[in-house]
């Protein structure tokens, strides 16, 4: 590239623009986290208005008055606990398939990239019927299953992706070493998939923690379920109580918007690593 | 154990056992649902009752002869059209203003992609409130505008809900589809814009010869994620206006949902789910082709 050119009129024009889109665009949860901090009387009467002071009652009544506590937690197991067993599983099924090519193993990969047609809303109810006579319907263990099976199209494809790029040298001289395959991909391997295994949990964990249909259907009823299923239950229950359902949004999006902000090269590898190929 | 030259054609124990949990997975809890949801839209099944009575053709007949299953077609495809033409030239926008900005161009990609991290029902709440009638942020601007003629119950005008479902899924989901765009600009070799600036190609003749032939592949599958991904909307219907007012914003998955849960019949919900995935595949094959005659371009 030559010198740093000096900025043109149109450089501030496009700027200027941009700001104003990028306005646009982050408002909605501007307008949330405003929200949060008013008294509901404050949100009918001003909805565009800065709060006046930081009103804190809102996430204060959003405890007291609803099992929030144990959404939260419910959100954090289903989240972590799915995404350590993906992170057991997927990686492994990728190597396979990767590594000892054959034609049945080609056939497995065609086999789980069709599965990213399927839409869940076609076979939920057959599943939720299949779940009930494992006893996986009612509990934890029935969303994580799902999660698992659900993940495995897309992190077999961004694996296989990445492990193309990855020298089989290394592998081999592992093997001469004295490692069993296991071992080998699990200490050579593996570790170098870093990025890759950055990019799967959290593409895949922000979908567990945002979603919404599954814990509602399949978790008991009577005790709180997941952080979204409250809010979504929140929205009927609670009709005169925004500033109380706006508490809970950003709770819901505070943890989801620092994760991005730490992470978010491995965002975008895993979007495009994903596109790529999809 | 020298079985480095194995990577022949037959399948070892080793690649077996790395495979086997996730396959257990994918057939147990993907597979065969969906192959059994064959089964079942052949049947009148209630979702309770364990007995299962087989009806034939009678849901798929039902499909094609009730006006609520057209009904949800035609809002199906407004939706997913409307969403899908505005997701892609926006996000095609917004790369294309990232790729340009002069300063601050992380910050505004991430900006752009706030949205996408929010989950379907929380922007769905955001939304309806912001769409409210009478405490709304969008009347409350017009109001302050004086443009109080122009106020609208956004949700409840049965000839705009589908648009503003649609406003909100487009916010949320551009960003995404940016960020593809992005890393295809950002592949395509300034050395050839640099050649065509100095044969002096004007900015406009510059990106319909350059930047969108290289682009083509991105639109592509741009296209089609957005497609089916409003094929698939659920939750932002469901808190914002549960299919109504009547049934405007009754899309196929949100009729499915209702028929199977609401009304106990599981059996003509499942039908709808495979003339679904019938949609999808078809949508499937098309992007396939296109990619092929694409790739033989580049």
């Amino acid at each position: 590239m030559t010198a740093v050119k000096k900025p043109k009129p149109s450089n501030y024009v496009l700027f200027a623009v941009t700001v104003l889109l990028a306005f646009l665009f982050i408002y909605p949860v501007l307008f949330a986290l405003m929200s949060a901090f008013k008294s509901n009387g404050d949100i009918l009467k001003n909805p565009i208005g800065v709060p006046t002071s930081l009103y804190v009652q809102n996430f204060k009544d959003l405890f007291e008055q609803s099992d929030f506590t144990t959404a939260i937690l419910h959100s954090l197991f289903l989240t972590i606990v799915s995404e350590l067993l993906i992170v057991c599983i997927v990686p492994m099924a990728a190597y396979g398939i990767e590594r000892r090519k054959s034609r049945t193993t080609s056939l497995i990969y065609t086999y789980f990239l069709a599965g990213m047609m399927i839409p869940f809303h076609l076979y939920m109810f057959p599943l939720f019927r299949e779940m009930k006579l494992m006893h996986l319907f009612g509990n934890m263990a029935g969303p994580i299953v799902c999660y698992i099976s659900g993940s495995i199209a897309f992190g077999t494809l961004l694996y296989c992706s990445f492990l193309k790029g990855i020298p089989l040298e290394i592998e081999e001289a592992a093997m001469i070493d004295g490692c069993t395959p296991f071992q080998t991909f699990w200490k050579v391997t593996f570790p170098l998939l870093g990025p890759c295994t950055g990019s799967m949990v959290i593409l895949n964990g922000l979908g567990i923690w945002n979603d919404y249909l599954m814990p509602y259907l399949v978790l008991p009823s009577g005790i709180a379920k997941t952080i979204t299923v409250e809010i979504a239950g929140f929205v009927g229950q609670y009709t005169a109580r925004w500033d109380i359902v706006f508490a809970g949004t950003i709770i819901s999006i505070v943890p989801a918007l620092i994760i991005f902000c730490m992470f978010q090269k491995y965002f975008v590898k895993g979007i495009t690593a994903g596109a790529a190929k999809g | 154990m020298n079985q480095n030259n194995s990577s022949g054609k037959k399948f070892d124990k080793t690649a077996f056992a790395f495979i086997a949990p996730a396959f257990i997975f994918f057939t147990l809890f993907i597979i065969v649902p969906t192959v059994s949801s064959v089964y079942y839209s052949f049947t009148s099944w209630d979702g309770i009752s364990p007995n299962v009575k087989f009806i034939g053709l009678a849901n798929y007949k039902e499909i094609f002869t009730s006006a609520r299953f057209g009904n949800a077609l035609k809002n199906t495809v407004i939706l997913t059209v409307f969403i899908s033409i505005f997701e892609n030239s926006i996000a095609l926008g917004l790369a294309l203003i990232v790729d340009n900005v002069r300063w601050g161009k992380n910050f505004f990609r991430s900006a752009f992609y706030i949205p996408v991290l929010i989950s379907g029902i929380v922007s769905g709440f955001i939304w309806k409130i912001m769409y409210n009638y009478n405490f709304g942020t969008f009347n409350a601007i017009l109001g302050n505008l004086g443009l109080d003629g122009w106020k609208q119950d956004w949700l409840g005008n049965s000839a705009l809900t589908l648009l503003m479902i649609g406003v909100v899924l487009i916010w949320k989901g551009a960003g995404y589809y940016m960020i593809i765009y992005l890393a295809s600009l950002q592949s395509v070799s300034t050395d050839l814009i640099e050649a065509a600036q100095i044969d002096g190609a004007s900015p406009f003749q510059r990106f319909k010869a350059i930047t969108l032939p290289l682009i083509s592949g991105a639109f592509t599958i741009n296209l089609t994620l957005s497609l089916i991904n409003g094929l698939k909307v659920f939750d932002q219907i469901n808190v914002m206006t549960d299919g109504g007012p009547g049934f405007t914003s009754e899309t196929l998955v949100y009729l499915l949902y209702k028929v199977g849960f609401n009304e106990g019949r599981q059996g003509f919900g499942t039908a709808v789910g495979i003339m679904l995935l019938f949609i999808i595949i078809i949508l499937n094959t098309i992007q396939q082709k296109f990619l092929r005659s694409r790739e033989v371009q580049m």
